[in-house]
């Protein structure tokens, strides 16, 4: 039976409009292309408009959490300590990346590449909270804004009167997150970073190769818990902003950045329980799919470039065929069709001694090949296998190129600058993300925030400076 | 307080059974209360546990109450994990899988069928990973391949205010069941596709020659992530650790499933406050990880840097990485002058050669210049021959009492017992009706004054949920479900 | 002793790196006066050693040395015959410090360079637009014979 609904506008089944009927008519692919349409998201509203929201926030998983909404289109005003600023801006790989100023005062310090990503679009303002001064202040913007995130120790903004406690009187609609390692408890005071996320939450224990093969923990690259609990937050911020809308009243939301890292291990916390076994690290290989692994292959794709990564690390292989035929067509390609007749099934393929000589087999085949060839190979084959790309192939893919994922921007301050965050983080066709600036130098909106929101005479503003306040 | 039993171990029945958790008791409230005390924050932690407590989680609303999702989604698990966000926070999930069920439920380590998990009801074995994210969420049977089961799903669009998708790219547009047409029929719903690299663009998800998806961690592998990640073969040789290296676990899935559920709630509040329409997301998980890589692509638009691996190390930031210790690895983390000196203090004390060396040298003095690659060789070489002499337990007994960030790199079993994490619940408990008892990772989100996040169910037996569904929201009675599933349709 | 060899020879001290010789047998060499010294690590403790081997060959390098007697000079990673060279690197210059970058690597201006001229106005308020022909005329200058090279590109 036909749903009525789909002819009800009309009388005629089919396209109404000239517009419908192009749309019906293309390709899938184009279809989404042209909805998306990266490179035109100014053209688009935003979704969050109206919205303000304070960053009291250092680092990357609190100042991620509020990055989202800015991106979505949220004012966000950020405020940092005087003259310092925030630890993140003198944050660098190996000391090298710094964009100047951070702040007119000091012209030979920068901005360290660290603070990238996680202060998109925010407006930047100083206030040192120790003084009683700032009290009021920032009462004055609580006042004006939807919600808070900030990360300092618990019990720090109650002992300046600026927690929820004090906040929700003033603004009931307020909405007062508060992120950072540990949350209400016995270790309520313990500090956290990423990297302690993923230790301590038995994260690095199940990543790296296992120590019988030679292997340690191993820790994912920069910050990857810092950035995936920040998001997380948001998840909990816009529900709850979900839920105002409708009833009115704000929350206060606090969240445990080490059990966010709990939370992504999938069967490791039931498999415990139930059976008493202790997950381990399994490097490269997966414990459910097989063949589902990286490989090293004996020669590099660029022999004789002399960055080092090139030079000597564009060797490995990701490789999946872990269904019957996949794997039957993988064992006749390296010429092992002797392994298919021994592991014919999913689940002998995947006990670990099975598992080692399979992969072992792939690179015994791969050792006399580059990565482009075994890519090459298995692609032809009809074998899903992709090199392990890095930055500059990342940065030379036309794939993401096209879907803007990766681009270049001029940003106001700081000129010509490679962006990947925001919209890499997934494409709406109505309200998509988008970045304006990468971040300001330190107190860049003073004035604009303290003088022109909050209306502080210029006189009073020059001698809070003055007295360090701001 | 639940029962704990001892179990012992005799035979290969034995290790099947339930572990005892809690083994030892968390600590009580007025330990806790101490803690507080140290600090003068008496009166405010007892508020935070008053208004936070997880143990009012079921006292409190939900706020997504009354969002319907659709997650037509097998194999990966950013749609899984994408909706289980939104069940936890209250939204009604309803799980459309094929009627030979999503193939994820076979899934279980190694092979090992002892480790999966049979329902109460029919007795069909389903992989932990499964389970572990089908929280809160219905499962209902629908086979797409049929004209009969798409005519069944446009209906059920209808009511969706979300759905979350992700097969291979235009297979339901190509069925006449993708954004396309749902949109036309449900202006409202906000549609989101989630993959590994994309449904449009050069290198756009494929499956194999023989049908097999693409799965994580090839977005891992497509962006940088791998190659970014593990120890350099200069620290340990390649083959046996020093290769670039993936998660343990799926992790651009975990991205992009938090991504999309921003993405959609984002839509909502735009919609609802707004526009009144929904509008297509599209989220990969090669992106969405990509997005939370941090500079890394940015570095090599700077100067043509390649980010390279560096182990436990991090190259941004020192002291800031885990080095091996007396019983395990232990993370201490401090890079401000104020903790980085705190760290000095506290180990000069057992070894004054690393105040000596480490204070004294003009080098390390400013907080920057302390990231330079040899500034981590020489901090990290001291450090542990300090840790050497110390477990893991003694080394966050003293760094904290300085106040500094330590913490042991820990097993599952060792999470599951600190105190901090059983006091708060990190992990908890849930008599599930059809699985039985079942340990699971709590929400983050669980602890909030007005409308927490909360588990109510994990995993559900395949098509659990067909009669209460198909009747609530198609209006499909007993015959005529059975006449469908006679056909094949359900 | 330990995971360090301080060189009593010389006052050098040798840094040997924890996961690298966490267990580990075999000789090290000096980075200043070169004298070989055997070890064996277990456990990152020294079980034997270090143990001077006057004439034998060394396995390995320390990646990193520096004498702390003489204001802390050192031999960075990759000093040749000196410390063992360190290939995980992002690129094949290491500087350790701040890079100074007045271009994209597609060629357009981006303030990567200290110290900058101020330009700001109240209180450390900033605007939102760099005018790069005003504040830096020599970079703008570059830039525009760039343009005339063709140095400048999309990508």
């Amino acid at each position: 039976m036909k749903d009525l609904r789909e002819c009800c506008l009309e009388e005629l089944p089919g396209p109404k409009s000239q517009a419908d009927l192009e749309d019906a008519k293309i390709p899938y692919e184009e279809y989404c292309r042209r909805l998306f349409a990266p490179g035109r998201e100014f053209e688009k509203p935003e979704s969050l408009k109206g919205i303000r929201w304070l960053s009291c926030t250092m680092y990357i998983f609190t100042p991620h959490s509020v990055a989202n909404l800015a991106e979505l289109g949220a004012e966000v005003i950020k405020i940092e300590v005087p003259r310092m600023g925030e630890p993140m801006r003198h944050t660098s790989p190996f000391n090298e990346v710094y964009l100047y100023p951070m702040h007119d005062s000091r012209p030979m310090t920068g901005t360290g590449f660290g603070y990238m990503n996680a202060n998109t679009n925010k407006y930047n303002i100083t206030l040192d909270y120790h003084r009683p001064e700032a009290q009021e202040i920032l009462y004055r913007l609580v006042k004006m804004s939807d919600g808070l995130t900030e990360c300092y120790r618990p019990g720090t903004f109650d002992r300046w009167r600026q927690s929820y406690r004090y906040l929700q009187e003033i603004n009931p609609r307020f909405i007062y997150v508060w992120g950072g390692g540990f949350g209400y408890g016995p270790k309520v005071f313990g500090a956290s970073y990423d990297i302690l996320g993923q230790a301590h939450a038995g994260l690095a224990s199940i990543t790296g190769f296992h120590e019988d093969f030679g292997g340690h923990p191993t820790k994912h690259t920069n910050w990857v818990i810092d950035w995936y609990s920040g998001t997380l937050i948001t998840v909990a911020i816009l529900a709850a902003l979900n839920w105002r809308r409708k009833y009115g009243l704000g929350t206060m939301i606090e969240f445990s950045q080490v059990q966010a890292c709990t939370r992504a291990m999938g069967y490791t916390v039931p498999l415990y329980h139930r059976f008493g076994v202790v997950r381990q690290r399994w490097g490269n290989w997966d414990t459910q799919l097989c063949v589902h692994g990286i490989i090293l292959c004996g020669k590099s794709d660029y022999p004789d470039e002399v960055n080092p990564q090139l030079k000597y690390d564009a060797r490995y292989v990701m490789v999946s065929a872990f269904n019957d035929p996949d794997f039957q067509e993988l064992c006749a390609v390296i010429g092992r069709k002797d392994l298919w007749e021994k592991y014919k099934s999913h689940k002998q393929r995947l006990a670990p001694e099975a598992q080692i000589e399979i992969y072992r087999a792939l690179e015994q085949w791969a050792a006399d090949k580059s990565r482009s060839e075994v890519v090459k190979i298995l692609t032809d084959a009809g074998i899903l296998a992709m090199p392990v790309r890095n930055d500059k192939e990342v940065y030379e893919c036309e794939h993401f190129r096209q879907r803007g994922t990766i681009r270049w921007m001029e940003d106001p301050t700081f000129g010509d600058v490679l962006v990947q965050g925001a919209y890499s983080a997934g494409l709406m066709s109505e309200t998509p993300r988008r970045v304006k600036w990468v971040w300001r130098t330190l107190g860049a909106d003073n004035l604009k925030i303290y003088h022109e929101l909050l209306g502080y005479p210029l006189s009073k503003l020059k001698e809070w400076s003055e007295k360090g306040i701001i | 307080m639940r029962e704990v039993r001892e179990i012992e171990i005799n035979s290969f029945a034995d290790t099947l059974k339930v572990r005892p958790w809690p083994v030892t008791p968390p600590p009580s409230k007025e330990e806790v209360m101490k803690v507080y005390a140290r600090r003068k924050a008496e009166e405010f932690g007892k508020f935070t546990e008053e208004i936070l407590g997880f143990e009012s989680v079921f006292d409190k609303p939900e706020a997504l109450q009354g969002l319907k999702v659709l997650d037509v989604g097998i194999w990966r698990l950013g749609n899984a994990f994408a909706s289980s966000l939104l069940a936890e926070l209250g939204a009604e999930v309803i799980k459309v899988e094929p009627p030979t069920g999503d193939p994820l439920r076979q899934l279980t380590p190694f092979g090992r069928e002892e480790y999966m998990l049979k329902d109460a009801e029919r007795g069909e074995p389903c992989g932990l990973e499964f389970i572990a994210e089908m929280r809160n969420k219905y499962s209902i049977t629908l086979n797409l391949e049929t004209p009969e089961g798409r005519e069944l799903y446009k209906k059920l669009a209808c009511h969706a205010d979300v759905i979350i998708e992700n097969y291979p790219p235009g297979q339901f547009d190509e069925w006449g069941i993708g954004y396309r047409q749902i949109s036309k029929l449900n202006p409202r719903v906000i549609y989101c596709w989630i993959g590994i690299l994309g449904q449009w663009g050069p290198l756009k998800d494929r499956v194999s020659k023989y049908g097999q998806w693409m799965l994580e961690p090839f977005a891992q592998a497509a962006n940088s992530y791998i190659h970014n990640t593990g120890f350099p073969q200069d620290l340990l040789p390649r083959g046996s650790g020093g290769d670039p290296t993936r998660s343990g676990v799926w992790i651009a899935d975990y991205a992009a499933g938090e991504q999309a559920a921003v993405n959609i709630l984002a839509a909502l509040y735009y919609r609802d406050e707004f526009s009144g329409r929904g509008q297509f997301i599209e989220v990969t998980s090669a992106e969405a990880l990509m997005e939370i890589m941090d500079f890394d692509i940015s570095w090599y638009g700077f100067n043509r840097s390649i980010k390279a691996r560096t182990g436990g190390w991090d190259p941004n930031l020192n002291q800031y990485a885990w080095n091996p210790c007396k019983d395990g690895y232990m993370m201490i983390g401090g890079q401000t002058d104020r903790l980085w000196y705190r760290i000095c203090m506290c180990i000069e004390r057992e070894l004054p050669q690393f105040g000596r060396l480490i204070t004294e040298d003009p080098f390390l003095k400013e907080i920057a210049a302390r990231n330079a690659f040899q500034a981590l060789v020489k901090t990290y070489t001291l450090t542990t021959m300090w840790l050497r002499e110390n477990t893991r337990a003694q080394v966050e007994k003293k760094l904290l009492e300085y106040e500094v960030a330590a913490g042991p790199v820990m097993t599952i079993d060792e999470v599951a017992e600190f105190p901090h994490f059983k006091y708060r619940r990190w992990v908890d408990i849930i008599e599930d009706s059809n699985y039985g008892e079942l340990m699971y990772a709590v929400s983050p989100n669980s602890y909030q004054h007005r409308t927490p996040a909360r588990v109510k169910w994990m995993g559900r037996p395949l098509g659990y949920d067909n009669a209460e569904i198909y009747r609530r929201y198609l209006g499909l009675g007993y015959e005529q479900l059975r006449e469908l599933k006679e056909k094949g349709v359900i | 002793m330990c995971d360090i060899i301080w060189c009593k020879k010389c006052n050098t001290v040798n840094y040997l790196d924890p996961y690298y010789f966490w267990n580990w047998e075999g000789k090290v060499q000096c980075a200043e006066c070169r004298t070989v010294y055997y070890i064996h690590m277990i456990q990152g403790f020294m079980y034997a050693g270090p143990e001077e081997k006057p004439g034998e060959a060394p396995d390995i390098l320390p990646l990193y040395a520096d004498k702390p007697l003489d204001g802390y000079t050192n031999y960075l990673p990759g000093t040749e015959g000196r410390t063992r060279p360190f290939q995980c690197q992002p690129r094949e210059i290491y500087l350790g410090k701040p890079d100074m970058v007045k271009f994209s690597i597609r060629g357009r201006p981006v303030r990567g360079w200290a110290p900058q001229p101020p330009s700001t106005g109240f209180l450390g308020s900033f605007g939102f637009a760099w005018d790069v022909e005003k504040l830096s005329p020599e970079v703008w200058q570059e830039y525009q014979e760039k343009k005339k090279r063709g140095e400048v590109k999309d990508w």
